[in-house]
This record gives structure tokens, C-alpha cells and sequence, in this order.
């Protein structure tokens, strides 16, 4: 809502200094968006006086003038000197007065005044028009002052143009705000001071009766509980007078002609949006009355609005409709509340106006504007609900003004159809409750005062406070509102800080919570960055990596998602994980090493509110350092292996295992490096090098390593802590165990059968080598080394028995996998 | 030459030979040939039997002489020796210390869910609880419960994220919705009323999302604590008291606060919060937009008709409830100049937080 400072000091006293002024709104609820000063923006234009008019020799439109700036430049001896300027305007004469921009003043169209030389002679400045100045679309000639305008002095004071407007957020519970009254009312409260309407409006000369010449039918009372309508004869379409029209500029609309300029007037000053139709064009029965019905649209109809755009109603919508016209449904002539119609638009040749103001239902009015993308002063009021008890007295105040300013007779009476009268809630305040509330000494006069301020009727009482809000407040139903209104005028300010004295209360952390704070230290701690990436995802994600979801774990599907990228919600986040090694990729980062603990969403038939797991997914790419004078090991599956294990072992899970992963039930992994991680038989997710294909698709270079965790599968198999073990007390037998075997004999099944021959003497296994060697060890084979520890919790081992059990595993391998120790 | 003119030349001789010897290897060498089982002043201690008897004496003694010079010139000799070489190693060994460790960098931790956590631990340390709730949500909890009106802006396709409904019910099939991703953690809220004892003390950062095209100050997803009060004779006050101390423990103790009224459905009365502009003080600046005030969350009274909602007696309880937007407090803690950098993960940005 623009507030004309100039307009708003004639309704109310506002203080001199505006950063107060706007403060004090801030902090009473009324938020100042902006303050915008207009006319200063004219600095360096000067009343001019036009002393010598000569035609340019070498142009026959243009004339070479010289102007009296006064003291705006003087020459080498400190007298005023005049300024030559050539000038294209022909409306004027030497001796004239008009705006003079000097050299290096700025036009409110950007333009900054240069000395130049036009044809050969030297322009010192710019005699303006009133376009020119932005105050008004007459550009014929220049603007011509008043004889007795004082030379020199600057054109914005002169004028009287200098004012402040300030831009307010109107919060939706306060349609009273959105006028000039309702701000002064505001401020007279804030600043407990009085306010008024302003100008006066003469009385106008009457004519017939109203009701002769017009009558109305509502339909629905809920979509319109009241219309009132106004006839003025007789009146002559031309341009506003120049108060009018800078009011309406400075409330932000365009000055267009008197009539429509009244009606924005008298809607920006007492909130009550109005319409006018000519008369004329409405069809009148045998009697020459015209007939207004306010009805639902009918659903399918096309009704031009007068922005010249085509629309088609439904039967949500509400119109006014010409009830006398031929088809007998009647003919719709405005959307109500939002905007009028082409064919009955006041236009040059308007003599007769029937003006309507009425109340329209907010709901309907939000709707329709937002279904037809159709925004409107008059919506925007509607939408937050205009007063129903005022539309009479407001149009006899707008009717007057359109004959003040239009001439013409007022038609007697009005035509008002109010079948759904306002209703005022009686409200009770409790004194002891608003202090309890608020945490406030607010004694029962304060509140009654402040109350008063707003326009309250308030019955005093020691204890409990009896309170009508007036008609404009319809936020004001129930007695919490009343003590916001209270809180805020009073001062929030003023309300000593407190902290809640509740017992019982704990800010524990629960064990999921405390967990998942270990997840994410492991991973930091593995060398991992956590990142964010879109919880959404495309078709074409799903399709890529070709998960095997089940049928109860479909896509979300998003009704009016932003782009079809984002078409769904994920399901996976290795997806966005790609994305981001792609990105850093393509911008010279190569090393990218990175997590995410995330929501996924699975959708199903028959299931209104989607399952959502929470997901931790890493990526690992390039090295783990830049590659310097450290030598850098490209980053590869058993990276990612070990990022897990040192997660696991942090959250204390035991029987960790690594399965592989089959191509047809991992396709998005590269086959041969996949793998399934478990703890005993619960599967925790997967791991493994992300398919080159897959890779490709997501423009992100391959080796990438991978792994998708679920949360809750990694708290269920995480142990509150692991038991405590003898530190040994007794030296250990290292020996080694290097075996050849086939290359499908995994180490893990080689360890297992080591371990399990060992029995309690062995105390740890370890895989310290894989070697190959078509020569020496042979195709499809591989050697891996193992260490062994040998240890007695009770004794020294001695090298006899240790050899003997040594050999027994010796044995016990190369039974059971065909292998041979290597020499 | 008599025995004893031989001493000596062995004598002068050896320490000779030690004065000169470079390492402590030569130094050895000098002491097996002279002092070992084989050495020359030891063959002339076994070669005492041969020595007439009445000499024995002299001689023995100036051998012993000899011998004790000849091992304490060594050890003198052995030390200075060991000591040279210590420093030559020492200094043959200096590192160019400025060269990169060998470390593999620990991770960092993603800059909103560290002042999640931040944030989280300030109220933790007053006694509230952390809660989660789903991001796909009903209209009733994001909206209706929350005391936003049936036709309020926020709840159009325009604003809002709708998803197929797949109930199965009559209006699903027709291909109506009351499924959405939540636009604000408020239902949270909702279900905590709804399902815990009173009173409530709880905080519930989320992800929440919203019709905008990503933009330097818009993201379709962000994230938002909520944060809910229920309790006997909670006043306006309290909530004051809460909100300026959070404000101080996250932006700092110099920092002032300021509450202005303003509308938000679900409380009442509301307010949103400022803090004074960490560059300027207050004086006004750019980055505050000349104010001197920053915006940081909006804040309120819960309003009794959301207690209707789940059932509690506004007479008897009363509370307050506030959301902070974590994006927003990320722009103005670290000047992040363009949110999108938030989810892109690029390596650089992370690795600075």
C-alpha cells in the first residue's frame, strides 16, 4: 500500500522525521518497505525566465534562446549570467516562465543534461516539458509556469512536488489499512492523536430519483451482502484536475480521466473499491430502468474484461449482469470485485454514470483473480474483506466529488439492496488474563484506552473489559485478538524478557539421534564432506541406473513440479551425488570425496501417504589427496570398503560382511565390484564402483566408488558399545601363510577357513599381500599372504606347538580350496 | 731398539692414528690393532714372559700407562667423532618443512546442517527436545490444522507442492490431491500436540519445500526449525526471553533484537524478529538495507484455534511457537552470496566451513 506522505499529513499529524515516522510503524506492526522521495528527484531543475526567443540559422524547428537561471550560474563576476539553450518546443514566447534543467541535472528518465552543441550553437541546459519532469503525458510544449514563479528557485518546491511515499506491508488480517483513512486512522491511534477525512467535498446539485432510473437483484447474499448504486447525468469526460491526478499517481495508479480517476481516489481514500458503467450502454426495460443482478457466472461463458482480454467464466466466479438484456439470462458486464467490462467502460463520450459500490465475497473475489491471473486494486481490497456498513456513505462522497470535478447532476437517493447486514462480535477481556498472557503489568485504563484509540467501543469494568471492534476490524473476533491489538500499540518493547520456569523438562537426545550423529562423524572422519542435493529426481534418473525397485516402492509423482527434471520425488540419492562429482568434474575439481544423509520416498497403490527412509550415501572420486609430491592413489573400491568399515566399527556392529553383488540385481553398479553389505543376515545397503554407463549418462569421468546405507538398518545393527577384552598379557608367534589359489576363492572364505581351523590359539588374521603371476604362479591364480598371530591368554606359546597348529591350517586350507602354499 | 723405546713408538704412533681417524669406524679399526685380542700393545703384554724379570716391573707398568692413554685418547677421540657425525646426519636430514602433510583431509560438515546443529544445541541446552516429522504431509497438518484459511494463497498449485494421491479414494482418482510436500515444519507442531504429554518444550528442523525457481535468494528446498512451547502460564514474555537468547548464542552477545507485530495464522498475536546488523552495529548499511536490522524469524503465541485443533485448553495451557529459516541464517552469518551453491556440492564451497 503507497502512502503520499503530503496526502496522509492532511488526515493526520505525522511526525517531521520520516526514519521516526517509519520506525514507529515497524515496531506497531504496520512493516515500511520502503521509502521513496519523489521531487527530489528534480534536483538541478530551476524555475527559468525566458529573455530572448531567436530562430536558429541553420534549423527551421529548432530556436536559440536565453534563459535567467538567478544565482544557478553566475558569471566571472558573481552576477547572474543567463544561459543560452536551444530549445524544439514552439508553445512559447520570451517573457514565459518554464522548468530549466541545468548541466548536469538528472531527468527522472535517466537522462543527465550535457552541455552540447546543437547545429553549430552551444545548449547550456534543457527547458523542460511536463512529461519531461514525469508530471503528466503532455509533451506538446514546454510547461509554462506562473508569471510570478521566483527565478532560480528549484522546480520540485516551486511546484509543491516534494513528497515521501512510503510503501506499507498490509498484513491479510488488516483490510482497514488498505486506505488512506485506515492508515491515518493507524497513526492517529499509534501517535494517539485525532484524524480526519481530509478535503471537503461540495454538495452536489440534485436530480431525479435514483430508484427511477435503476434497481438491483442480488442472488446470492454470500457472494455480495450489499450494492449500492449511484447515478450521476450529464457529466464531461476530460483529464483530472491536477490535485486529483497527483493523488492518484502517488497511490500508485495511472491518471486516466475524471471520472475513473474519482473512483481510484475514493478507493485509495476510504478503501471502498467502486466501478463506473456507462449508463448508456446498459439496456433498460419498457420503464428505462436498468436492471444490475449480481449472480453466478454461467459456467463456459466468455466475457471480455477491459484490459481487452478474452476469459471464460465458471460458476465460482460472480458477475454483474445487465438483467434487462435480450436473452433473458442477462449479459455480464463485470467480474464482481475484480474488474469491469469492455463494452460498458466510461469512455470519451460518457454523459450518464451508474457508479457501484458494493461488498463482494473475499473467498470468490481470491479465487477468481487467481484463477484468471487477473490482479486489481479492487481484488486486493475484496480479497481481504471491504466494510459493508460504509458503501453508502462513501459513494455519496464519490458521487459528489465525479460532479465537482465532471459537472453534471446527482440523481436523488440510492438504490442500496443490503440483505446481509454486518454483523459486530461483543467481546469480553479479562484484565488479569491479558497480563497473565502477555507477561505485563497492562492495567484495565491502558487497555481501555488503547482500545478507544482503535475504534472500540469498550464498557468499562475493574476485571473484565466488554468490547465492540468497529465494523472495519473483522480480524477482531475473539478476546486474543483484542490483546494483540493491545500488545501492539502498547509496545512490545515494553514486555520484559522471561524464560519459561516449566519443570520437567529434559533436553535429552535419544539413541537414534545420538547414533546418526556417529554416522556422520565417521564419515567426516573417513575424509568425507557432507553435502545437500535435490530430494528431487526425473523419470530419466530411474531409468539410468535401473534399480529393481518392488511394486510398493514407486515414485512419488509430483502434480505441478517445476520442471520435468524434477519431476518426482528420488528414490535413491546417488543420482544428485553424480550430479555433484559431475559438477566439480566440470569446474577442475577432480578429487571429490562426499555424503549425504538424506529422505527417500516410496510410494504404492491403495497408500495415500508415502513410506520416507532416510538414506546415508557416499561417493568417492579422483584421489584422496591432490597429487603433489605425495604420490596419490587413485580412489577404488576397497576406499569405499574401508569408509564403511571404519563407520561400522564406530557404530559397534559386528558380523560385517561383504556379499557380491550379481550384474542383474545391482545394473547401476560396474559388475565384479559390487558388493552387498550386511551385518550377519541384515542387509545395510550396497557398495560398489558405479557402472561406466551409468557414469557416462550422469557426464561424470569413471572410477567412482559408491554406497547407499540405510539408516535405520544401521541403527538396528548398531551395539550400544562392544565388551571389554583383556589387554594380552603374554607375547605373540607371528607366522606367515602364502597360498595360491583359483581366482574365485575369495580371500574372506580363505580367512574364514584359517580362522575357523585356529580355533582359540589364533588370535588374529590378517591379509597382508595379493600377488599374480602368469610365470611364476600361474593363470587364473593369485597368491594371498596371510599373517597369522598365534597367542595363549595364560602362557608363552611355545614355537613346537605353534608349528604343529601352523601346519594343521596348512592342511585345512589346501584341502578345502584346492590350493598350494607358496614357497 | 729396547722394549721400552718400542712402547713408545707404539704409544706415539697409535695416538697418531687416533688424532687422526675421520669416523668411528677408522676409530675401531685403530682400537682392534692396537687394544684387540690380536692388537700390538696386547702382544706386548703377552710378551711379558720373555722380558728379564728385573725389568717386568718397569715395563709392565709403562705398558698399562700406555694402554689407559691409548683407551681414554679413544673415548675422547670416539665421542667427538660420534657427536660430528650426529650433526652431519642431523643436517643431511632437515626437511623442507613447508611441504604438505601427509594427512588424508578429515571431512566437513555441510554449513546448514551445522547451524541446524548449532542452533539445535542452544535450545537442547534450555531443555527442549528434538522431533521429526515427514516431509510429505496432508493438507489438514500443513494448513488446516495450522489455522490457514480455505482459500489462503500459500495452499494454490502456484505456491505449493502437490503429489499424486494414491489412496484410491473417489477425489484421488479424479485426479485431486491433499498430499503435499510440506511448505513450513509447523505440522510438526501439530502431531507433537497431538501425541505427547504436556507440557511440550520441542524443536523440529526439517527440510520444507516451496513453489520458487532456484534463484541467488530462492530455493525450492530448505530447510527450517520449528520450534513449540506448551506449558501452564506461558507468557509473551517468555517467548522474548527465548528468542533474545538465541539470538544472542547464534549471532553473538553484542547483538540486540527487536520484535515487530505481524500476521501469521497459527499464532497470536505474532510477531517477526530482528537482529541488529552484524556489519554496520545498527547504523544502517547496505547489507541490512539501511535499517540497521536483519529479519531473522517470525514468531507468536500459539492461537487457540490450533489448540482446538488437537485439543487442548487454551484457559488452562497457552504457549509459543517460531520458525527459523537456516538458509537465511547461513546469508547472514557467512554472506553466502547465491543459495543454489548450497546444493550443488561443490568440493570448494564445502571444504570452507
Amino acid at each position: 500500500m503507497k502512502v503520499s506522505v503530503k496526502w496522509l499529513k492532511t488526515m493526520v499529524e505525522v511526525p517531521a522525521d520520516l526514519q521516526t515516522f517509519a520506525d514507529k510503524l515497524d515496531l506497531t506492526g504496520t512493516a515500511v518497505e520502503d521509502v521513496q522521495i519523489t521531487g527530489a528527484a528534480l534536483e538541478g531543475i530551476v524555475v527559468g525566465h525566458i529573455l530572448t526567443r531567436e530562430k536558429h540559422s541553420d534549423a527551421d524547428k529548432l530556436w536559440v534562446t536565453t534563459v535567467d537561471v538567478g544565482s544557478n550560474n553566475l558569471g566571472e563576476d558573481g552576477v547572474p549570467k543567463p544561459l543560452q539553450i536551444v530549445c524544439g518546443a514552439q508553445n512559447f514566447v520570451a517573457g514565459d516562465k518554464v522548468p530549466v534543467a541545468l548541466v548536469g541535472a538528472t531527468l527522472p528518465d535517466g537522462n543527465t543534461i550535457k552541455k552540447v552543441k546543437m547545429r553549430g550553437v552551444e545548449s547550456r541546459g534543457m527547458n523542460c516539458s511536463a512529461r519531461e519532469l514525469g508530471l503528466g503525458t503532455d509533451h506538446a510544449g514546454l510547461l509554462i509556469l506562473h508569471p510570478a514563479a521566483p527565478v532560480g528557485l528549484p522546480i520540485a518546491e516551486h511546484l509543491d512536488l516534494s513528497d515521501a511515499v512510503i510503501d506499507l506491508e498490509i498484513t491479510p488480517n488488516r483490510p482497514d489499512c488498505m486506505s488512506m483513512l485506515g492508515v491515518a486512522r493507524e497513526v492517529g491511534a499509534v501517535y494517539s492523536t485525532p484524524y480526519g477525512i481530509g478535503r471537503d467535498v461540495p454538495e452536489a446539485p440534485i436530480g431525479e430519483p435514483t430508484d427511477k432510473l435503476v434497481k438491483v437483484s442480488i442472488e446470492d447474499p454470500e457472494r455480495c451482502p450489499r450494492y449500492t448504486a449511484r447515478i450521476i447525468k450529464g457529466v464531461k469526460i476530460g483529464p483530472s484536475p491536477e490535485w486529483l491526478a497527483e493523488r492518484v499517481r502517488a497511490a500508485g495508479a495511472r491518471s486516466i480521466n475524471n471520472i475513473v480517476d474519482v473512483t481510484n481516489y475514493i478507493m485509495f481514500e476510504l478503501g471502498q473499491p467502486l466501478h463506473a458503467f456507462d449508463l448508456d450502454t446498459l439496456t433498460k426495460d419498457a420503464g428505462g430502468k436498468a436492471h444490475i443482478v449480481v449472480r453466478a457466472a454461467t459456467p463456459g461463458e466468455e466475457f471480455t474484461t477491459l484490459d481487452g482480454v478474452n476469459r471464460t467464466l465458471d460458476e465460482d466466479i460472480t458477475c454483474i449482469v445487465d438483467g434487462n438484456a435480450d436473452d433473458g439470462a442477462g449479459e455480464t458486464i463485470a467480474l464482481a470485485g475484480v474488474m469491469g467490462g469492455l463494452a460498458s467502460e466510461v469512455t470519451d463520450k460518457t454523459v450518464n454514470i451508474l457508479l457501484e459500490s458494493a461488498t463482494f465475497s473475499s473467498a470468490h473475489t481470491s479465487r477468481t483473480s487467481r484463477k484468471l491471473q487477473l490482479f486489481s486494486e479492487a481484488s486486493a481490497r475484496y480479497e481481504r474483506g471491504v466494510d459493508g456498513t460504509t458503501s453508502d456513505t462513501f459513494v455519496a462522497r464519490a458521487a459528489a466529488l465525479m460532479v465537482e470535478v465532471a459537472g453534471g447532476i446527482l440523481c436523488e437517493g440510492v438504490v442500496d439492496t443490503y440483505p446481509a447486514p454486518v454483523q459486530t462480535p461483543v467481546l469480553d477481556l479479562r484484565v488479569a488474563r491479558l497480563q497473565n498472557f502477555i507477561g505485563a503489568p497492562l492495567s484495565a485504563t491502558e487497555a481501555t484506552e488503547i482500545l478507544t484509540r482503535l475504534g472500540c467501543i469498550v464498557e468499562p469494568g475493574a476485571a473484565t473489559l466488554r468490547v465492540t471492534p468497529p465494523t472495519y476490524r473483522p480480524d477482531l473476533l475473539r478476546e486474543v485478538d483484542l490483546y494483540e491489538e493491545i500488545l501492539r500499540i502498547w509496545g512490545m518493547d515494553r514486555v520484559e524478557s522471561t524464560l519459561p520456569g516449566g519443570r520437567g523438562r529434559i533436553g535429552e537426545k535419544s539413541d537414534e539421534q545420538k547414533k546418526l550423529e556417529v554416522i556422520g562423524r565417521a564419515l567426516r572422519a573417513s575424509g568425507l564432506n557432507q553435502t545437500m542435493t535435490y530430494a528431487f529426481s526425473s523419470a530419466a534418473d530411474s531409468e539410468i541406473l535401473n534399480m529393481p525397485f518392488e511394486e510398493h516402492q514407486q515414485a512419488v509423482a509430483l502434480i505441478n513440479p517445476m520442471n520435468s527434471e524434477q519431476g518426482f520425488m528420488r528414490r535413491s540419492i546417488l543420482p544428485g551425488l553424480l550430479r555433484s562429482v559431475a559438477y566439480n568434474q566440470n569446474h577442475g575439481v577432480s578429487n571429490v570425496h562426499l555424503y549425504e544423509i538424506g529422505t527417500v520416498f516410496f510410494a504404492a497403490e491403495g497408500r495415500k501417504l508415502p513410506k520416507e527412509r532416510q538414506l546415508v550415501t557416499g561417493i568417492l572420486a579422483g584421489s584422496w589427496v591432490e597429487s603433489t609430491w605425495n604420490t596419490a592413489a587413485a580412489l577404488d573400491f576397497f576406499d569405499g570398503k574401508g569408509v564403511i568399515e571404519n563407520l561400522l566399527r564406530e557404530l559397534n556392529t559386528v558380523k560385517v560382511r561383504f556379499k557380491p553383488l550379481e550384474a542383474d540385481v545391482a545394473p547401476w553398479l560396474q559388475p565384479g565390484r559390487a558388493a552387498e553389505v550386511l551385518a550377519g543376515s541384515k542387509r545395510l545397503g550396497w557398495l560398489g564402483e558405479v557402472h561406466p554407463r551409468v557414469c557416462a549418462a550422469f557426464e561424470a569421468a569413471a572410477p567412482i566408488v559408491a554406497f547407499e546405507l540405510e539408516i535405520k538398518a544401521l541403527l538396528a545393527a548398531a551395539e550400544q558399545a562392544r565388551p571389554y577384552k583383556d589387554v594380552p598379557q603374554f607375547p605373540a608367534v607371528e607366522l606367515d601363510l602364502a597360498i595360491v589359489v583359483a581366482e574365485d576363492v575369495t580371500a574372506e572364505k580363505v580367512a574364514q577357513i584359517i580362522t575357523s581351523a585356529g580355533g582359540v590359539l589364533l588370535d588374529e588374521v590378517r591379509l597382508f599381500d595379493v600377488y599374480r603371476d602368469a610365470d611364476k604362479i600361474g593363470v587364473g591364480k593369485k597368491s594371498l599372504a596371510f599373517a597369522l598371530s598365534y597367542r595363549a591368554s595364560d602362557r608363552t606359546l611355545t614355537l613346537d606347538e605353534v608349528e604343529k597348529l601352523h601346519q594343521k591350517i596348512i592342511n585345512k586350507v589346501t584341502n578345502a580350496t584346492g590350493g598350494d602354499v607358496r614357497s | 731398539m729396547s722394549l721400552m723405546d718400542t712402547i713408545e713408538e707404539q704409544r706415539s704412533a697409535t695416538l697418531t692414528r687416533i688424532q687422526a681417524a675421520g669416523t668411528t669406524a677408522e676409530l675401531e679399526q685403530v682400537r682392534v690393532e692396537v687394544l684387540g685380542k690380536k692388537g700390538t700393545l696386547t702382544a706386548l703384554l703377552r710378551g711379558m714372559g720373555e722380558v728379564a724379570p728385573e725389568q717386568r716391573g718397569a715395563v709392565g707398568k709403562a705398558v698399562n700407562e700406555v694402554r689407559d692413554e691409548i683407551e681414554t685418547r679413544l673415548a675422547e677421540r670416539k665421542e667427538a667423532l660420534a657427536t660430528a657425525e650426529l650433526d652431519a646426519r642431523i643436517n643431511a636430514e632437515a626437511l623442507d618443512i613447508t611441504l604438505p602433510g601427509r594427512a588424508r583431509p578429515i571431512g566437513t560438515q555441510h554449513l546448514i546442517s551445522r547451524l541446524t546443529d548449532e542452533i539445535v544445541e542452544v535450545f537442547r541446552g534450555i531443555g527442549y527436545r528434538v522431533v521429526d516429522g515427514t516431509e510429505v504431509e496432508t493438507d489438514y497438518y500443513n494448513f488446516t490444522a495450522l489455522n490457514a484459511p480455505p482459500d489462503h494463497p500459500s495452499r494454490g498449485m502456484q505456491d505449493t507442492f502437490y503429489v499424486v494421491d494414491r489412496s484410491g479414494a473417489e477425489a484421488a482418482v479424479k485426479g485431486e490431491s491433499d498430499v503435499l510436500l510440506r511448505s513450513q515444519t509447523s505440522g510438526v507442531q501439530v502431531h507433537t500436540m497431538e501425541d505427547s504429554e504436556l507440557p511440550i518444550y520441542i524443536l523440529a528442523p526439517g527440510r520444507v519445500y516451496r513453489r520458487d525457481v532456484a534463484d541467488p535468494t530462492h530455493l525450492p528446498q530448505f530447510t527450517q526449525i520449528e520450534g513449540l512451547v506448551v506449558d501452564k502460564g506461558i507468557t509473551f514474555g517468555d517467548l522474548k526471553g527465548t528468542l533474545e537468547y538465541f539470538c544472542k548464542q547464534v549471532f553473538g552477545a553484542d547483538r540486540k533484537t527487536r520484535f515487530r507485530p505481524h500476521f501469521f495464522p497459527f499464532t497470536e498475536p505474532s510477531a517477526e524478529v530482528d537482529v541488529s546488523c552484524g556489519i554496520c552495529g545498527g547504523a544502517g548499511c547496505r547489507s541490512c538495507g539501511g535499517t540497521g536490522w536483519l529479519e531473522i524469524l517470525g514468531c507468536g503465541m500459539v492461537d487457540p484455534n490450533v489448540f482446538g485443533y488437537v485439543g487442548i485448553d487454551p484457559e488452562e495451557y497457552s504457549g509459543f511457537a517460531f520458525g527459523v529459516g537456516v538458509e537465511r541464517v547461513a546469508c547472514l552469518k557467512y554472506n553466502v552470496p547465491d543459495l543454489r551453491m548450497l546444493l550443488e556440492g561443490d568440493m570448494r564451497f564445502l571444504r570452507q566451513f
